[in-house]
């Protein structure tokens, strides 16, 4: 959910609590105020007939006022008394039954008693209350209303310049070496913000290159000292004068020196792929460069007596670095060479966005979800860095590529196929 | 035939120079981007072998260099940086060749030849070592002037072995050379022998002489 549209949900169920309880609120207070007057009415008509009955002569008294709202009769000697209640009596302006707040009360004048009831209509205040009330919901609506759309101009004018910035997040590379600024906001929260962001990113590019930078330099300081070993071990390796057994010894010293600059290649080549350091693309067809490898191979294949059958028809062009893509490449045609058995087979074939590499080959030992992990191997080979299969699966990570492997009728298969999106 | 080696690392410099030397060839060295500048502008040589990283600044400038003041000599690249974009740079710049370290010297000595037989002699330069005649070029192999069937591999084979000979070959540069990244695997060195059993039994049915020589546990030397 957007922010703004949170933000504006909640303070509209806000403001629609707060004045639902305001409107319950004033619609009582409303009805009290009304009431407290119709009570102050009827006391002052009580008020007024009482001197009325003091002043007038007692055969001479209006019994029922022209307007049906006061009734006064005459009764037996009774103690004074009040009271109120509400009823329902017929109009004859409205023609139609209406509530009236009737008083009655008695009051004695020179010793004759009187049972006076007054009726007060309430039909005036209650529409009066009504028309408030009626005025009062429109009020909120509006009030609402105006409420929702000046909040939401005034929420997107303010984060105006957040998404800005967002947006400029989203296009910036941290590969890219050319440097990320934001404009002033004149906000105060989001000038911070911005800066920080800017000193992160200019940090993160230039932990990025030296990091880039780290990489090769320890390629270059390991690979050298190997480079010595492994020529002067090379240089002794011609020396005429060794034995047999000398020779034997000198020789697996250089293989293992062979085998460790060839580890820390490997290393170096993942964690160059981790730090996405190949950066330049193209669009490679790996069926064609499976094709050129293939025969580039034929006599490693010819020579273990390998059937091949590849069927690769059908282009799968793909957007990678050209150097990556002859990694994989190799990577796999390898896999299924080295773990392959004499006079073994292997089936290549490619189909819409996917290549299939299926070889022949014991059975694993090893858990198979283990497989891309590092320095795993599932044969004693001595000679495998155990990072093959890494490698191959870091390059199909960093490059919208998946590879997944399946053992079905005593066939390893990977199918490495294009992540659609 | 001279060869300038540009190496800031001392021991690999002295290796490469001494195996050169034991090769025929006059080596000079140098460590410094400087000295090479030196060098290249008072002396010529028939190939330069320059790395990369150089304390003092990139060995491409001496490229540029060299490829200003006397372009007829062969320039192999050597470089711990195994990037492309360095080996692409180079090459453009006019390298000839492109070695990542840690190299095998067998594999140094066999390009420095090949570079020389294509600048020096237009490639038309024919390799004789006894009764055996090679034609780089045309990739052809006689023996007693009878032309010798011969794979890809086996040609291959052969003038790695003939431009290294009374060297031992080791069999992880033999793999190496043939095949590059796929030297790793396990059987290489199976495809190796059976390669050499091949060649060698090709090369003794044709001329009665058996050139190659197993070192023990080792790999083999061509001797003629």
């Amino acid at each position: 959910m957007k922010l703004q549209n949170k933000i504006n949900i909640r303070f509209l169920l806000v403001t629609f609590l707060v004045f639902a309880v305001a409107g319950v609120v004033f619609y009582f207070a409303l009805g009290r105020v009304v009431d407290q007057n119709i009570r102050e009415m009827l006391s002052s008509r009580k008020a007024n007939i009482i001197l009325y009955l003091q002043h007038a002569e007692a055969d001479s008294i209006i019994h029922v006022s022209p307007d049906h709202t006061i009734f006064i009769r005459q009764i037996a000697k009774t103690a004074n008394r009040r009271t109120i209640s509400d009823t329902l009596a017929y109009d004859l302006d409205e023609k139609q039954l209406i509530p009236f707040r009737k008083m009655v009360f008695t009051t004695s004048v020179n010793d004759n008693y009187f049972e006076v009831t007054i009726l007060q209509s309430l039909l005036e205040s209650e529409d009066l209350q009504g028309i408030i009330f009626f005025f009062m919901a429109i009020l909120f609506v509006l009030l609402l209303l105006t409420l929702f759309f000046v909040n939401r101009w005034l929420s997107e004018k303010a984060w105006k310049p957040f998404f800005r910035s967002l947006s400029l997040l989203k296009s910036a590379k941290i590969s890219e070496k050319h440097q990320i600024s934001f404009d002033q906001t004149g906000i105060s929260e989001f000038d911070q913000l911005n800066r920080t962001l800017e000193e992160m990113i200019q940090k993160m590019q230039a932990d990025f290159i030296n990091l880039k930078e780290f990489t090769e330099n320890a390629s270059h300081e390991i690979q050298t000292p190997l480079a010595i070993i492994k020529s002067k071990l090379e240089l002794i390796l011609n020396d005429h004068e060794l034995s047999g057994s000398q020779h034997k010894r000198l020789h697996d010293a250089f293989e293992t020196v062979n085998r460790l600059s060839k580890l820390n290649d490997a290393l170096l080549l993942l964690s160059k792929i981790e730090n996405q350091q190949f950066v330049e693309k193209s669009d490679v067809d790996l069926s064609k460069l499976i094709q050129s490898r293939l025969e580039y191979l034929e006599e490693l294949f010819a020579l273990k007596h390998i059937e091949l059958s590849v069927q690769l028809d059908i282009p799968v062009t793909i957007s990678i670095n050209p150097m990556l893509a002859d990694i994989l490449i190799n990577n796999l045609l390898g896999n299924a060479l080295k773990h392959n058995f004499n006079q073994g087979k292997i089936f290549i074939s490619s189909g819409i966005n996917e290549i299939i590499f299926s070889n022949t080959g014991k059975p694993m030992t090893i858990d198979a979800t283990k497989l891309f992990k590092r320095f795993v191997k599932y044969s004693a080979s001595e000679e495998s860095t155990g990072l093959g299969l890494a490698i191959a699966d870091e390059i199909c990570r960093s490059g919208h590529l998946r590879l997944n492997y399946t053992y079905l009728n005593d066939l390893h298969s990977f199918t490495l196929s294009k992540v659609v999106e | 035939m001279k060869i300038l080696v540009i190496e800031d690392e001392k021991m690999l410099c002295e290796t490469i120079v001494s195996y050169l030397e034991g090769e025929g060839y006059v080596c000079e060295h140098a460590g410094t981007v400087e000295m090479g500048t030196e060098k290249v502008n008072l002396y010529e040589y028939d190939c330069m072998l320059v790395d990369i990283g150089l304390p003092d600044g990139n060995g491409l400038t001496l490229v540029r260099e060299l490829k200003q003041c006397h372009p007829e000599t062969g320039i192999i690249i050597i470089s711990a940086k195994n990037s492309l974009d360095d080996k692409v740079m180079g090459l453009d710049l006019g390298a000839d060749d492109y070695l990542t370290k840690p190299f095998h010297l067998s594999e140094l000595n066999s390009r420095i030849k090949s570079l020389l037989r294509r600048r020096k002699f237009d490639g038309q330069k024919e390799l004789i070592v006894d009764k055996i005649r090679i034609l780089p070029e045309n990739r052809q192999v006689y023996i007693s002037g009878e032309l010798l069937s011969i794979t890809k591999s086996e040609f291959d084979l052969l003038l790695f072995f003939i431009s290294n000979p009374g060297r031992v070959l080791t069999k992880e540069s033999i793999a190496e050379h043939l095949w590059g990244d796929f030297a790793d695997s396990s059987d290489s060195f199976d495809f190796v022998y059976s390669h050499i059993k091949n060649l060698r039994r090709k090369l003794f049915e044709k001329s009665g002489t058996d050139y190659f020589r197993n070192v023990y546990a080792t790999g083999y030397i061509f001797e003629s």
